[in-house]
């Protein structure tokens, strides 16, 4: 491919020169010597320049489009001035609309050098079109010499294009596609503003200097067919020398400039980094969207452990893949990377501007990673509590279930045998009768005990009629009178009630034990997504809740749920027990 | 004779119910073991007194006993439940049933005296 390139800028150059060259040996005006010495010197730093982005970026069109256009537009325009030589007319007739639709398919499909939009693509396939099929009749019919030909004054002197085969009218034929060259410029003037309009404002900066040449070139080439009824008719005259002049250095000039723009990326990620200094954690990518001028930009954080981009929320992405419209980014070295960079696709033309970026935000990136890293961490510790909560709360309600359909059952079924042998019994069965009694005393104490223990493991209450009964059954069960406050009138959720309960019973019997209480207070209301709870008493206090594996367990149980508990128990002002736990909506 | 009906998902509770209320002199005119079957015996066996279970597989004696009121047979329901009436909560008070008995305080004399008291 190099070979190519180098053939193209030594063959362009070759060319320009030679033309340039010639200039000065062929019978012309001064003023179209010095146009074309223009014409040529433009076209050679198009060519070199074409050549340059080319060898740069090779997955990129526009470097041989480029090329392309410098050599099709100096050679169908200049070849005008050697118009008594047979090879410039042949070449002119060939090439002479064919370098306006490479230069729509130029400025439309820069910086990637590929048409997006299909109506881009339709307009620069029909300019394509026209030109060939414009240039296959002028090749084959038109004869310069004939008066109705006025692309030149006078061209008496004319040859002939080496493909002439007979001289036709073909008048219909030229007026037809002569008038359509208007339309054609006005349209690609028009998709070029909304190209503008359409691109995103780091897009619009690249494509900037190079669109407002085009405008200009466009629009001095509408006003030269509104003029001279077509622009090779504007060559002799001194008023448009420099106007056309302008025009032929505004593409060249525009496109350097647009490269040397990159230079500004340094300053702009000295910027970044003073930026990042300052900013809260979260804001590298709105700083980095702002630097780069891309406000679609998205930020993956890379996860090492895990193998996978996540989002500043710890969840994972996934990456664009080619031909999805984005451009990815991945900062850091290949094998570890950092962070990836979702972007515009026109940002890879500022390359060094993203680079820098980059690297000016790569300390903060890593911050921000093992943020996302924790967070992520921490998500599924919480999760995981939150799931052992709940398989102890289910494999306590089965034992609790367990118990009430196995072993009491069985005991209840004994109670009553006892009972009823006691009532078959004779009279004075050698004290039998006392035995049993016994032993139903006993066997009452049992189930008692049984009850209690079941209880205490999970509150039958409570699966079946929810919290407000469990707690009255609590408050019944007190030995300290308890006043209910409030209870909510919707169910809370299995886990949250659960808490509640649990929250409610531990710190009753905390209270029967050490409070030395008159009274409790207890409230369960539910207020903007929370469950809120409070058991109050007017005891001694002094509860201490990093003892004892009561108020401990307690507060994990709520901590598992995301939700505080808060324990207020001064010497001599009673204990207050405030747990808030979310509970939805 | 007055004439019962056992609704009770445990088998041995039923038999030895079964034993109970024959020596308290009640006929048992049938068991069911979940409340759509209760509801169903109550139609056809037309019992005057239902001895029912409090937690049933399908439902709750509650809503069976509140189904039986609502019917024209009208019988006499005594909720039991092996848990305490303080576990159970207020529902126990229900006005469809004649009141509640734990079932280990279930006694000849409890039972007759509950079905002899006046509605």
């Amino acid at each position: 491919m190099r070979a190519v390139r180098l053939l193209v800028l030594a063959g362009g150059g070759a060319l320009c020169a030679g033309s340039a060259v010639a200039l000065f040996h062929v019978d012309q005006p001064s003023i179209i010597q010095k146009r074309g010495i223009v014409e040529f010197t433009a076209a050679f730093v198009g060519i070199a320049i074409g050549v340059l982005v080319w060898e740069l970026r090779p997955e990129s069109r526009t470097g041989p489009l480029l090329a392309a256009y410098f050599i099709a537009a100096p050679l169908s325009e200049g070849s005008w001035i050697f118009w008594n030589h047979q090879l410039p007319v042949t070449v002119a007739f060939a090439l002479e609309f064919v370098a306006g639709p490479i230069f729509a398919h130029l400025i439309l499909s820069y910086p990637t050098g590929r048409l997006t939009s299909r109506l881009d693509r339709a307009f620069v396939t029909f300019g394509y079109v026209y030109a060939l099929a414009y240039a296959l009749p002028r090749l084959l019919f038109f004869d310069p010499r004939m008066p109705h030909f006025r692309d030149v004054e006078t061209c008496w002197n004319c040859a002939l294009p080496y493909t002439h085969i007979s001289w036709r009218n073909v008048d219909g034929i030229r007026s037809v596609f002569d008038w359509l060259l208007l339309p054609l410029v006005l349209i690609f003037l028009a998709l070029l503003v909304r190209k503008l309009v359409r691109s995103s404002p780091g897009g619009r900066r690249v494509v900037l200097p190079l669109s407002l040449a085009a405008f200009f070139v466009g629009v001095q080439f509408v006003l030269q067919i509104a003029l001279y009824g077509s622009p090779a008719n504007s060559w002799t005259s001194t008023r448009w020398f420099w106007v056309v002049t302008l025009a032929s250095l505004a593409i060249p000039v525009s496109l350097a400039a647009g490269m040397l723009w990159g230079r500004r990326a340094r300053s702009a990620a000295a910027d970044l980094v003073v930026e990042l200094e300052h900013a809260p954690p979260g804001s590298v990518r709105d700083a980095l969207a702002r630097t780069l001028a891309d406000p679609s930009l998205e930020l993956a954080l890379w996860l090492p452990e895990q193998r996978c981009f996540v989002d500043g929320d710890g969840r994972p992405v996934e990456l664009p893949t080619s031909g999805s419209g984005r451009a990815v980014t991945v900062l850091g070295a290949s094998d570890a990377p950092v962070a990836a960079l979702v972007h515009d696709p026109v940002l890879l033309e500022r390359r060094a501007l993203l680079t820098a970026a980059g690297a000016a935000a790569r300390f903060a990136l890593e911050n921000e990673r093992l943020q996302a890293q924790l967070r992520l961490q921490l998500e599924e510790v919480r999760a995981s509590r939150a799931r052992i909560v709940q398989a102890g709360d289910e494999e306590r309600r089965r034992l609790e279930r367990d118990l009430h359909d196995g072993a009491q059952q069985r005991l209840l079924g004994l109670g009553m045998a006892l009972q009823l042998a006691r009532s078959q019994l004779v009279p004075s069965a050698n004290g039998a009768d006392e035995l049993l009694a016994e032993a139903e005393t006993e066997l009452r104490a049992a189930l008692d005990e049984l009850r209690e223990l079941a209880r205490g493991i999970h509150p039958a209450i409570l699966t079946e009629q929810g919290l407000p009964a469990a707690v009255r059954s609590l408050a019944e069960r007190s030995s300290v009178p308890v006043t209910i406050v409030g209870l909510p009138e919707q169910r809370l959720g299995e886990p949250v009630e659960a808490a509640a309960y649990f929250l409610v019973s531990e710190s009753l019997a905390n209270v029967a034990k050490y409070a030395q209480a008159s009274t409790v207070r207890v409230c369960v209301a539910k207020r903007n997504g929370h469950a809120l709870v409070d058991v109050e008493d007017d005891g001694v206090g002094g509860a201490d809740p990093g003892r004892g594996s009561g108020l401990r367990g307690l507060a994990d149980r709520v901590h598992a749920l995301d939700g505080t508990l808060t324990v207020d128990s001064r010497a001599g002002a009673g204990t207050r027990i405030h747990a808030e736990i979310p509970c939805g909506s | 004779m007055t004439t019962a009906l056992i609704v009770d998902d445990h088998p041995s509770f039923r038999r030895f119910a079964r034993k109970l209320l024959a020596s308290a002199g009640f006929l048992v005119a049938g068991e069911a073991e979940d409340g759509a079957t209760a509801v169903a015996a109550v139609r056809a066996l037309r019992p005057d007194v239902v001895l029912l279970d409090v937690l049933l597989p399908d439902t709750t004696g509650f809503a069976v006993a509140k189904e039986l009121a609502a019917g024209p047979e009208r019988p006499l329901v005594v909720l039991t439940s092996s848990r305490t009436a303080s576990d159970l909560g207020p529902l126990v008070e229900t006005e469809h049933a004649r009141g509640f008995i734990s079932k280990s305080e279930l006694t000849v004399a409890a039972l007759a005296a509950m079905v002899a008291e006046p509605a």
